[in-house]
């Protein structure tokens, strides 16, 4: 018999939405989170423009430990996590610790606070024999990528399988693919999943900056991210975390939680063709939403709306047009297709998660968020990108498609409980 | 006047910026393929417009988009005249 | 399509770079004599350092495996899961030009990412300035390098993933790989590859109060001894070729190994004494989900992390799950002689357990003579022994623990 999985509570810290009714909000108003960077002093960059979190880790409720040892990233998934069990109603100490999972993305980890040492150690970049004297404490913590999930499992009590996936910017949408495979496939009842990355930082600002792939619409900051828009120039570097509870249908009904939406199917594929380059038909992708619905045991016209990657940089947003249209055939044109990265910018790793997140509240309240700042049709971007203002209208079926340096393509279908 | 860039440099640079070995008089001959034929892909082409950015402040916009080498030479050269 | 438990795991190809060895042969030969290779850092930049012993890969060209361009596109822990997927192919003779590219995926483990590229670009940035920062910084530095470079340089299409872990994500990436078979995938590339010796990055490494300080690269790590002072960190790791076993055999691939069996749990960084609890279960669920007793397990490959706590908390795990058996059972720690690899290290110890199946021969563990656990741990010479299936064992500086079982290639299924 096969194991179906539920989600059963959702928490985020995004740019302009930290905690889920602030988020939602951000969404269904159409309100961008894109401002000037103000975490470090960007003036000597091309794109000097992120979506930022306005985040204060003791508001969230993290203890004077979490603080001063985990980074910001890492905080981020803290302050989800707590917020997805304390919505789904569990009450995780009752529960076998060794069902009890967690899989969370990132495509950077500690990056900001590694750079930040190491500007120290290094004296600002002068000599390459560092000294390891004039860093700070705990840096194996933020070296070692796997603290993330480490973090989040010691403060749940988690002692099942526990993992960090770090699949560029399909990330997210990865860890929650890994984290339904494995209630799936019986190895846990229970999964934290979901993702953080907190990249604003020169590094990550100067290395987009070197492939042109960030925006230098700097004179606009709020109009800056703007998917499927012809006068698109590249994405908005984002920051924040989303982390989903996912728990066994069967487990969630006894206990008579709310289940918001079911994981129906996820597939991943690697497009083999170029590190950062996309093709133009899209044909990776598409397998991945193939087999995703296939999983899911949905016909592609029960899709009611693609949440895409829809970063904004010209070659993706005609990608994924592409491929989206290669697996929903007509019925494309009839599926709304929506970019939040328009809102929230693009946080790497964490988008994926926080996107499902947002498909999660789209299913369970009936709203499809838009995407901000689409005004100039492009021809080659010819679907409906629900301009400007959030739509409401009954959704069964929804899919998320990411796309990630290193050829990563992947694709979530969530679906309202009982649509199968 | 001489030329800012020639297919010299641009081969030192190919070599240098993205790791890929080529030299000067193939890389002429051969100025009418595509880059990619010639194994430098779309990053490596923006690392070599970068480092001519640093030498000389600026390098015209679309260099980067240029297809070939004798494409981009000329756009260079063009552009920017030596001493510029 | 046959249901997904009738699926098996063939591991038909192997590629090594180890400290001790490039290639299997080397590898093996080096393991198999209990040959010390830990030594004095010789890396520029790291004189000052408080960590004086690593074990280096000193034997490895990367102009002479891998096109040039990827000399300056990438980062050495590429470089190397790179050389060691070609070695892993050519092994296997995996013909891929058939098939469908969808036919195979690509899955590495990481711990460390690209950080000797990463510690240029930031010295340009800091350095020079911004501008001065290189494209490939976005495709270098970042966990995902390998996997990229290796699905794109062989054209794999399949499932791509990448396990950020700790020490046991190597044994996970093995579990990733087979789950990938079992859901429809033919082949996976999969393993992973370290290179965790820049500056910075030993910089950052420091912090850990398990890492050895000794300046004596024959005191440095001593695992189960009364000596044991911590662990030597170490670069490399191995890549396999995993394939579903039935399409293995019938074209005739030699299957090499089987992965029966996986189990991973996570007890946190509070003290390695809880790791017994975690280690043990993990053995349980490997043995269980290949359906193999205790008694059969004829090799263990130890975690072996020479903190003398961890050391106590394995022997007692390894007791626990497998009964009396477990202080009977040879036990082995060659990473002794090589250091740990982080992700890199159970793939190394997955290429011994598979080598040491094959020429039924235990390698031994470099460097330590007296065993102060009760274990049947192997020192001195190596031991001859019918071995049919293997155990692997790996616990991670972040928490996790995990556990492998293989069958050797021709036994009974």
């Amino acid at each position: 018999m096969t194991r179906r999985v539920a989600v059963t509570g959702i928490g985020i810290v995004a740019p302009g939405g930290v905690g889920v009714p602030a988020f939602w909000d951000l969404l269904t108003a159409g309100r961008t989170a894109t401002r000037g960077i103000t975490l470090f002093d960007a003036s000597g960059y091309r794109s000097r423009v992120a979506a930022e979190c306005d985040f204060d880790p003791a508001a969230c409720g993290l203890d004077d430990e979490q603080i001063a040892t985990a980074d910001r990233y890492v905080q981020f998934a803290l302050a989800a996590a707590a917020e997805a069990v304390r919505a789904s109603g569990l009450d995780l100490a009752a529960e076998d610790p060794w069902r009890v999972g967690v899989s969370l993305g990132s495509a950077v980890g500690g990056t900001t606070r590694l750079e930040h040492d190491y500007v120290l150690a290094s004296a600002s970049g002068s000599r390459w024999d560092v000294d390891h004297r004039r860093v700070g404490p705990h840096l194996e913590r933020v070296f070692a990528p796997s603290t993330l999930a480490s973090h989040v499992a010691e403060a749940h009590g988690a002692h099942g399988p526990v993992q960090t996936v770090s699949t560029g910017c399909t990330s997210g949408l990865d860890a929650i693919g890994y984290a339904f495979h494995s209630i799936e496939e019986g190895r846990a009842d229970i999964v934290l999943a979901g993702a953080a990355d907190s990249p604003i930082s020169p590094i990550t600002v100067a290395c987009f900056d070197a492939i042109k792939a960030t925006t230098a619409n700097n004179d606009d900051p709020a109009g800056a991210s703007r998917p499927f828009d012809a006068r698109r120039d590249g994405f908005v570097l984002g920051e924040g975390g989303a982390v989903l509870v996912l728990e066994e249908l069967e487990h969630a009904r006894r206990r008579g939680a709310e289940v918001l939406c079911e994981v129906g199917g996820f597939a991943t594929f690697g497009n083999a063709y170029h590190m950062t380059g996309l093709t133009t038909e899209g044909l990776e992708m598409s397998r991945a939403i193939d087999e995703a619905l296939a999983h899911a045991r949905a016909d592609r016209t029960e899709v009611d709306y693609v949440n895409a990657h829809g970063s904004g940089t010209k070659q993706n947003d005609r990608h994924e047009t592409a491929a989206v249209k290669r697996s929903l055939g007509e019925h494309a044109y009839e599926t709304p297709m929506s970019s939040i990265k328009s809102m929230v910018g693009h946080s790497l790793g964490a988008i994926g998660a926080i996107e499902v997140v947002a498909c999660t509240l789209a299913l369970a309240r009936g709203v499809v968020p838009p995407t901000a700042n689409y005004e100039v049709p492009d021809p080659e971007c010819d679907l409906d990108y629900v301009p400007r203002t959030a739509r409401e209208m009954p959704l069964r079926t929804v899919l998320s498609v990411g796309s990630g340096f290193g050829g990563f393509q992947s694709a979530v279908v969530l679906r309202r409980t009982g649509a199968r | 006047m001489e030329p800012l860039l020639t297919f010299a440099e641009l081969a030192s640079l190919m070599s240098s910026r993205a790791g890929v070995a080529i030299d000067a008089a193939e890389l002429e001959r051969r100025s009418d393929s595509a880059f990619t034929e010639l194994g430098l892909d779309s990053l490596g082409l923006l690392g070599i417009v970068g480092e001519l950015e640093n030498r000389h402040g600026s390098v015209p916009s679309g260099a980067e988009m240029c297809r070939t080498p004798r494409e981009f030479v000329e756009l260079v050269n063009q552009s920017m005249p030596a001493g510029a | 399509m046959d249901s997904p438990t009738k699926r098996r795991t063939a591991l038909t190809g192997m590629g090594v770079v180890a400290p001790n060895g490039v290639g299997a042969d080397a590898f093996w030969k080096a393991t198999k004599e209990g040959v010390s290779v830990l030594d004095p850092i010789s890396r520029e930049g790291c004189e000052h350092l408080p960590l004086k012993v690593a074990g280096e890969i000193r034997s490895f060209d990367p102009a002479s495996v891998i096109e040039g361009r990827y000399l300056v596109q990438t980062d050495r822990f590429t470089h190397l899961a790179m050389a060691a997927a070609d070695l892993a192919l050519e092994d296997a003779r995996l013909d891929t030009a058939d098939g469908s590219p969808f036919a195979v995926g690509v899955v590495t483990a990481t711990g460390s990412g690209g950080g000797e590229f990463g510690q240029h670009e930031l010295q340009r940035l800091w350095g020079q300035g911004p501008r001065f920062v290189g494209p490939y910084q976005s495709i270098a530095w970042f966990y995902a390098a390998s996997t990229g470079q290796i699905s794109i340089r062989g054209g794999f299409k399949g499932p791509c993933g990448v396990v950020a872990s700790d020490e046991a994500g190597g044994l996970d990436a093995l579990a990733h790989a087979r789950r990938g078979i079992r859901r429809g995938t033919d082949a996976m590339v999969v393993g992973a590859a370290e290179a965790p010796l820049a500056p910075y990055s030993i910089v950052c490494q420091l912090g850990y109060d398990e890492l050895s300080r000794s300046a004596d690269p024959a005191r440095a790590y001593l695992p189960f001894s009364a000596d044991a002072c911590g662990f030597v960190p170490a670069e490399g790791g191995a890549m396999f070729v995993a394939e579903e076993e039935s399409a293995a055999r019938r074209r005739g691939a030699p299957v090499r190994a089987v992965v029966a069996g996986h189990g991973a749990t996570f007890t946190g960084t509070a003290g390695w004494e809880r790791s017994r609890e975690g280690l043990a279960r993990a053995v349980r669920t490997a043995l269980e989900d290949a359906a193999c007793a205790p008694e059969e397990v004829d090799v263990v490959f130890a975690d072996a992390l020479g903190v003398p706590e961890a050391d106590r908390a394995e022997a007692l795990a390894i007791t626990d799950a497998l009964g009396p058996h477990g202080s009977r059972v040879p036990v082995t720690a060659p990473k002794a002689g090589t250091g740990r690899a982080y992700c890199g290290t159970a793939l190394l110890d997955t290429a011994a357990a598979v080598l040491a199946m094959e020429h039924g021969v235990v390698p031994p563990t470099p460097g330590v003579t007296d065993v102060c656990h009760d274990i049947a741990l192997v020192t001195g010479l190596a031991r001859t022994a019918e071995l049919r299936t293997a155990l692997v064992l790996s616990r991670g500086l972040m928490g996790s623990n995990s556990a492998l079982v293989l069958r050797r290639g021709d036994a009974p299924t």
